[in-house]
């Protein structure tokens, strides 16, 4: 095996690079707070107690659980987008539709399992107290929740932006789709590819271990002690 | 409004078939090989010797931290530059399991950490091997907890094997994207597939289902 390897590929092609991982960044930032945003709308109204609604949400749900992630980005790039709009869409667009899609019927679910796993005495309290409905959900359900859910919220955004590197099979050029672009040329494919591979490795492994520091400590079990202490 | 042909999938049933055999087969196996590297890593970590568990770590971390398309595509167009040439479908099967592998053996983990201490020190106590310990004690009581994450695990392998028609292979995702690209039919196959996946999947979630109520301890609950 008396391959040599060259490494002065990466450096020769690093804006090229930097503009891809760019939009890599871009597109996993947008996703994120798209599917965030969808995603809190769709576990509250999975938890809701209307059966009709409740039971949308968990088709939807469902439904997206259930079919690859790729179905999705193919399906929606050259068959829904083109029908809506009359036209081709731009990559970057409608690979963000489908990661909103994909990650928001995830984070609904994860969302419910925390909003399923407060207490029925902080419910109980508040009512006492007098708060509303919606009152309920801003003050006491929310704050706690989200605490409790820091963790695995932060694991489906790892798995996001790893996710991002399907949207280089229908052709937009982020991370994955411009080193797929260099070895074509140059056909150096192993270090262009490992040299992916550990960007990635350092964006997820990071963000795990920047999220396992600043790991929000679920504040009422704190409170919890406190009170058996008191007791 | 859109005019719904459904000929052109009744069509190509039969080519479509061919693609459900071709992804059962590839996700079957991986589950399998994933399976037992989740089970060697997991005792390597948990049992192993010093090394063996740094060796098991860095392992887990790197598959876990990065994307599964770019190891497919070091599978399948960087190993040959080393000399290494693979068929795509050793590649897929390879890369699918060592990807599984790693998120099945953190799922074992978290299972084995639910099975309380006093086990594995009351085995060892009993004159039994660590290896003894793991297999006889320990595992039978983790493998009880974790099926339906486990079980969400293989729905995912089944889900990620759509990529290998990205390195050749001719899966059920390749027939579908062909045959929605041959007709220009998007919203005809975009259906169908979803609906072969969706079947494919909820039979795993059935399955899933049985075992849990079969294997249920009656008034015996994990230790959180």
């Amino acid at each position: 095996m008396a391959t040599e390897l060259y490494w002065m590929d990466i450096f020769e092609n690093f804006d090229f690079l930097l503009k891809g991982l760019g939009i890599t960044m871009k597109l996993s930032l947008i996703s994120i707070i798209g599917s965030l945003f969808f995603g809190i709308f769709l576990g509250i109204i999975r938890y809701s107690k209307f059966f009709l609604i409740s039971w949308l949400a968990v088709a939807y749900i469902e439904i997206v659980r259930s079919v690859p992630l790729i179905l999705f980005i193919v399906f929606i790039h050259f068959g829904l987008m083109p029908y809506i709009f009359g036209g081709a869409v731009s990559f970057f667009a409608s690979s963000c539709v489908a990661f909103i899609i994909f990650t928001s019927a995830y984070i609904a679910e994860i969302i419910r399992s925390g909003l399923n796993s407060v207490e029925n005495t902080h419910i109980d309290a508040a009512k006492s107290l007098g708060f509303s409905a919606s009152q309920r959900l801003t003050f006491i359900i929310l704050p706690l929740a989200v605490s409790r859910m820091a963790p695995a919220l932060v694991s489906q955004f790892i798995s996001l932006i790893k996710d991002t590197s399907l949207a280089s099979t229908i052709g937009l050029i982020e991370l994955t789709r411009s080193g797929e672009i260099i070895y074509e040329r140059t056909h150096h494919v192993f270090e262009i590819l490992l040299f992916i591979a550990f960007v990635y490795f350092l964006i997820c492994f990071g963000l795990s271990k920047l999220c396992r520091i600043y790991e929000m400590k679920p504040y009422m079990q704190v409170e919890a002690e406190k009170a058996l202490v008191i007791n | 409004m859109y005019n719904f042909d459904t000929a052109v999938i009744i069509e190509s049933i039969p080519n479509l078939i061919d693609g459900v055999k071709m992804t059962l087969f590839i996700s079957v196996i991986s589950s399998i090989c994933a399976f037992i590297i989740g089970l060697i890593i997991v005792f390597s970590r948990t049992m192993g010797l010093k090394y063996l568990k740094f060796f098991a770590v860095c392992y887990v971390e790197i598959i876990r931290n990065t994307p599964l398309l770019v190891q497919l595509y070091i599978m399948y167009k960087a190993l040959p530059s080393l000399g290494i040439m693979l068929s795509p479908i050793s590649c897929g099967i390879l890369s699918l399991s060592l990807y599984a592998g790693a998120f099945i053996s953190e799922v074992l983990r978290s299972g084995i950490h639910s099975v309380a201490n006093e086990q594995f020190e009351s085995s060892t106590s009993l004159g039994l091997s660590k290896f003894q310990a793991f297999t006889l004690i320990i595992f039978p009581q983790a493998i009880r907890i974790v099926i339906p994450p486990l079980s969400s695990q293989f729905i995912n392998i089944i889900k990620n094997s759509s990529l290998v028609s990205f390195i050749a292979v001719t899966d059920l995702f390749y027939r579908i994207y062909k045959g929605a690209v041959d007709d220009f039919r998007f919203v005809e196959f975009f259906l169908a597939g979803a609906f072969i996946y969706m079947m494919l999947t909820g039979v795993i979630a059935l399955f899933s289902n049985i075992l849990e109520n079969v294997f249920r301890l009656r008034g015996r609950t994990a230790k959180i």
